[in-house]
């Protein structure tokens, strides 16, 4: 079977109702190979997305959402992947702007992109973004974006061990490629609303404040973190 | 009413007792050896300060502790607090194994899982 050299990541879990029409829309509209990560799914989640023809890894236990883009970018780096693609299995990403995010890496002037859409979220949200922005130094708008593509290099850091103990595809990991010295660049996307059901990581007032308080914990131990350059640890730890 | 022990005694023997248990957890491989190193230490610090009780107080005088029994709580939670944190360090060191290895196996199913796809296509 000939591989296309680009991995499209989709983190799934319980997204049955979803995840066919996403694969599908992929299929359909660019040349590449759909990797979908179940995140321990009670549902049809493995099937719907098999059936739509990806690739699915199956994790034993439920990792959340970063554990399992990791995963991915594991699996993607032992595949031989150069470039990945990670998107969201709700149908907010479009598969039409993937080429957007791709230039820029194929043209060498970035190692990730960010597919960026300020215009979602409530003005709550955009207080928190701002926080977080003025706390961390990082120069993201959209820093919550999981539609990023990533480029070898970023891949090897992610995938290190060092990259295991985060939550969330957010800012600690754009501080880890940030202080790496990775270029990263962000692209206006347009995103739908969620098709169905409601956002998993903010599924309560009680999650929305754990996921503030670790957030600035994270922020705060990074204030002051030197520049490094990707160590042999790094990679040698896929 | 009259003691049983002198206090000093009472002391020791709960040291040795914490020591026996934890040989005897080892003994039984409840508990790994390499865990075994603080318990067998906090258990000879009673010992000694059940034999030698003047110790404490001399440390007291030392740091300036008016009532030096209180400095033995203090002790005792500061290395209660030192106990907790670094369990809780092993276990974020278990927990990053751990997801690697749930990772790792995710990978390696799909992997054989692509192997036997092309077996069954010959």
């Amino acid at each position: 079977m000939q591989r296309s050299h680009i991995a499209v990541l989709i983190p799934a879990w319980d997204e049955e109702t979803t995840v066919a029409s996403v694969v599908a829309n992929l299929k359909k509209d660019i040349d590449c190979d759909v990797i979908v990560i179940n995140d321990a799914s009670m549902d049809g989640t493995v099937a719907q997305a098999e059936r739509a023809g990806a690739k699915v890894l199956s994790l034993p236990v439920n990792l959340g959402a970063w554990g399992a883009i990791q995963t991915g970018i594991r699996y993607a780096l032992k595949q031989g992947y150069r470039q990945v693609i990670t998107m969201d299995a709700d149908g907010q990403h479009d598969s039409a702007f993937i080429p957007h995010l791709l230039a820029p890496i194929q043209e060498g002037t970035a190692n990730i992109v960010i597919g960026s859409c300020t215009d979602r979220g409530s003005m709550a949200r955009k207080i928190a973004w701002m926080l977080f922005r003025w706390i961390t130094g990082l120069d993201i708008k959209d820093i919550t974006s999981g539609f990023r593509s990533y480029d070898s290099s970023a891949m090897i850091l992610l995938a290190s061990r060092e990259a295991t103990l985060l939550e969330y595809q957010d800012v600690g990991v754009l501080m880890l490629l940030m202080q790496s010295g990775l270029r990263i660049r962000e692209i206006e996307v347009k995103m739908q609303p969620r098709q169905v059901g409601s956002s998993k990581v903010f599924s309560s007032w009680f999650k929305v404040a754990e996921y503030m308080i670790l957030t600035m914990i994270l922020c705060s131990s990074h204030i002051m973190k030197r520049k490094r350059r990707l160590s042999a640890t790094q990679r040698g730890s896929l | 009413m009259k003691h049983l022990f002198p206090y000093q005694w009472t002391t020791a023997i709960i040291g040795i007792v914490i020591a026996f248990i934890i040989l005897l957890l080892i003994r039984r491989d409840l508990l790994h050896v390499k865990r075994s190193l603080w318990w067998i230490g906090i258990a000879a610090l009673i010992v000694v300060m059940g034999f030698f009780p003047t110790t404490i107080d001399k440390f007291g005088i030392l740091l300036g502790v008016n009532y030096p029994p209180v400095l033995i709580l203090t002790l005792g939670i500061g290395f209660i607090l030192i106990k907790i944190l670094s369990m809780d360090l092993e276990r974020s060191r278990q927990e990053r194994t751990l997801r690697r290895l749930t990772q790792r196996m995710a990978i390696l199913e799909g992997m054989l899982s692509e192997v036997n796809g092309k077996k069954e296509e010959r």
